[in-house]
């Protein structure tokens, strides 16, 4: 069953339309990687879904509209979003980001919070310090870990390693799938890290300037010639 | 010398209560609220009419002066600000028109004259050449009171956190499903309430006229520009930086010499360190 279901979406900033056409679906329960160069309209096709940007076409999540919901209310509904760059409060200790997160639902604040410490122990060590004075793997961390302190079934990150090291990379990889397997959390993320995705994720669509290009199970695409061309080079 | 680090103390005191809601506006809306002076205004008149006018106890004094300074808030954010978002120049101009307006309607219902307040506790303490207004000794514990509380609310509680990450990422506060209207909202009826109750105060410590709106927004506007744009911290350290160089400058120089100095200061803070002493641009 399709727990997030996408039909001809378009996306626009002003008068210029960023997103053209778009159809996905995510089962529930699946990881579904969305790949593209920069500019492609991955970090936009994200923020449509959370409501962020005017769109026209049609989301649903658990069979629900969307249309017509505002960012809170959607992510009342279940969606947990971790954007690139983090978008964490600086001046906030890392309890206190992870915290924040948990606004929609208070009453889960100290069960979630235990959740995140076991998915990411080193952010239970430093849950005072201030996330503007912490390494980018680390933000990294606290960004998911806000979006999980929302109990959301669907999860969307967006290019989780993006400037992190390769060490860093494996640690948000093995964290992304525990949280699939150990706590059912379907994911939708979007990666330029080619391998990232198509390692972490069941379904993969290639995204190149507002449009699904190529469409296919993980294990299918990686041996697609096209793919590897534009890709891998080979 | 005692004497005067003591009433600087507490002017200080109402100094930062002052200031600390025009800060807070500031730093979640990112806007200058040029009618936040008309809270305090609004909340020495209020008062007046409820204990010296219609005979009610002092504590409904006060809690007429706070509801009418978060009505007031409320409507000025609802009706006007929030029509007018993401246009910060239109919101102080807007708010700035208002004050004068608001300043007219009290002319009108109070006529152009200053009004003296009783203060709310009388008395003065003496002690070894120390003397200063159980009034202002008040004045100060109330501020610091509030102020309390206010930390222990933005710093402890779910909404004070919501406030803060509203004012330090918006976009991170939408996806954490926090709503940003509503946090805005909550801040000005927050700011609202604090700028009525240091207006009873105010109000008491100098007099109460139709432009007494004008002083305190000065105030406000060199503790937040000298603390830097948005830090509750920074305003208070400053408040008292300002306060005690007012209670200089009156016993020591010349009393007519006093709000120059403060306008000196916030000159020099904007061409030394633009951001203020404190800034980081947020709560």
């Amino acid at each position: 069953m399709a727990l997030l279901e996408i039909e001809n979406l378009e996306a626009f900033y002003g008068r210029a339309r960023s997103l053209h056409g778009i159809d996905l679906a995510v089962e529930a329960g699946t990881i579904v990687g969305i790949i593209g160069p920069n500019g492609a309209g991955k970090s936009t096709l994200l923020d449509s879904i959370l409501g962020l940007t005017r769109t026209k076409g049609e989301i649903r999540f658990d069979k629900k509209s969307l249309a017509g919901l505002n960012p809170t209310q959607i992510v009342g509904m279940g969606i947990g979003y971790a954007p690139e760059r983090g978008h964490l409060f600086p001046f906030m200790g890392v309890r206190d980001n992870l915290l924040v997160g948990a606004h929609t639902v208070p009453d889960e604040a100290e069960k979630n919070l235990e959740t995140v410490y076991s998915l990411f122990p080193a952010l239970r060590s430093r849950e005072k310090q201030e996330t503007g004075t912490q390494s980018g793997g680390e933000r990294q961390m606290v960004s998911l870990g806000r979006a999980l302190m929302s109990s959301p079934r669907l999860l969307i990150v967006d290019e989780p390693t993006i400037g992190l090291a390769p060490k860093i990379c494996d640690d948000i990889a093995s964290a992304l799938q525990r949280m699939n397997r150990e706590l059912g959390m379907t994911i939708l993320l979007t990666e330029q890290n080619v391998n990232f995705a198509m390692h972490l994720a069941n379904d993969i669509h290639i995204l190149e300037t507002g449009e699904i290009r190529l469409s296919g199970a993980a294990g299918e695409l990686r041996n697609d010639p096209q793919l590897r061309a534009a890709y891998f080079g080979r | 010398m005692v004497n005067i680090l003591i009433q600087g103390l507490a002017l200080s005191g109402l100094y930062a209560l002052l200031a600390v809601g025009f800060t807070m506006i500031f730093s979640v809306g990112r806007v200058l609220n040029l009618a936040y002076g008309v809270y305090i205004m609004l909340g020495g008149y209020m008062y007046y009419t409820a204990v010296q006018v219609m005979g009610l106890p002092k504590i409904g004094g006060f809690l007429f002066a706070i509801a009418a300074g978060i009505a007031f808030a409320v409507l000025t954010y609802s009706i006007l600000v929030r029509r007018l978002e993401g246009n910060p120049v239109a919101v102080e101009i807007a708010t700035l028109i208002l004050a004068v307006v608001m300043q007219s309607l009290i002319i009108l219902i109070y006529r152009p004259v200053s009004k003296s307040m009783w203060p709310v506790v009388q008395g003065v303490f003496r002690y070894e050449g120390v003397f200063v207004t159980y009034n202002l000794l008040v004045a100060m514990v109330v501020s610091w009171v509030a102020l309390a509380g206010l930390l222990i609310f933005v710093r402890y509680t779910r909404y004070g956190r919501a406030i803060q990450a509203v004012s330090m990422d918006r976009k991170g506060a939408i996806i954490s499903g926090i709503d940003p209207r509503r946090m805005n909202l909550l801040t000005w009826a927050i700011s609202g309430a604090l700028g009525a109750l240091a207006g009873v105060f105010f109000a008491t410590y100098t007099q109460l006229n139709p432009s007494m709106w004008v002083g305190p927004l000065i105030v406000a506007v060199a503790v937040v520009v000298v603390g830097g744009i948005g830090s509750i911290v920074g305003s208070l350290i400053v408040a008292h930086i300002i306060g005690f160089m007012e209670t200089f400058t009156t016993a020591m120089i010349a009393a007519e010499l006093r709000g120059v100095f403060t306008m000196v200061l916030i000159i020099v803070v904007l061409v030394v360190a633009p951001k203020g002493l404190f800034g980081r641009g947020e709560l």
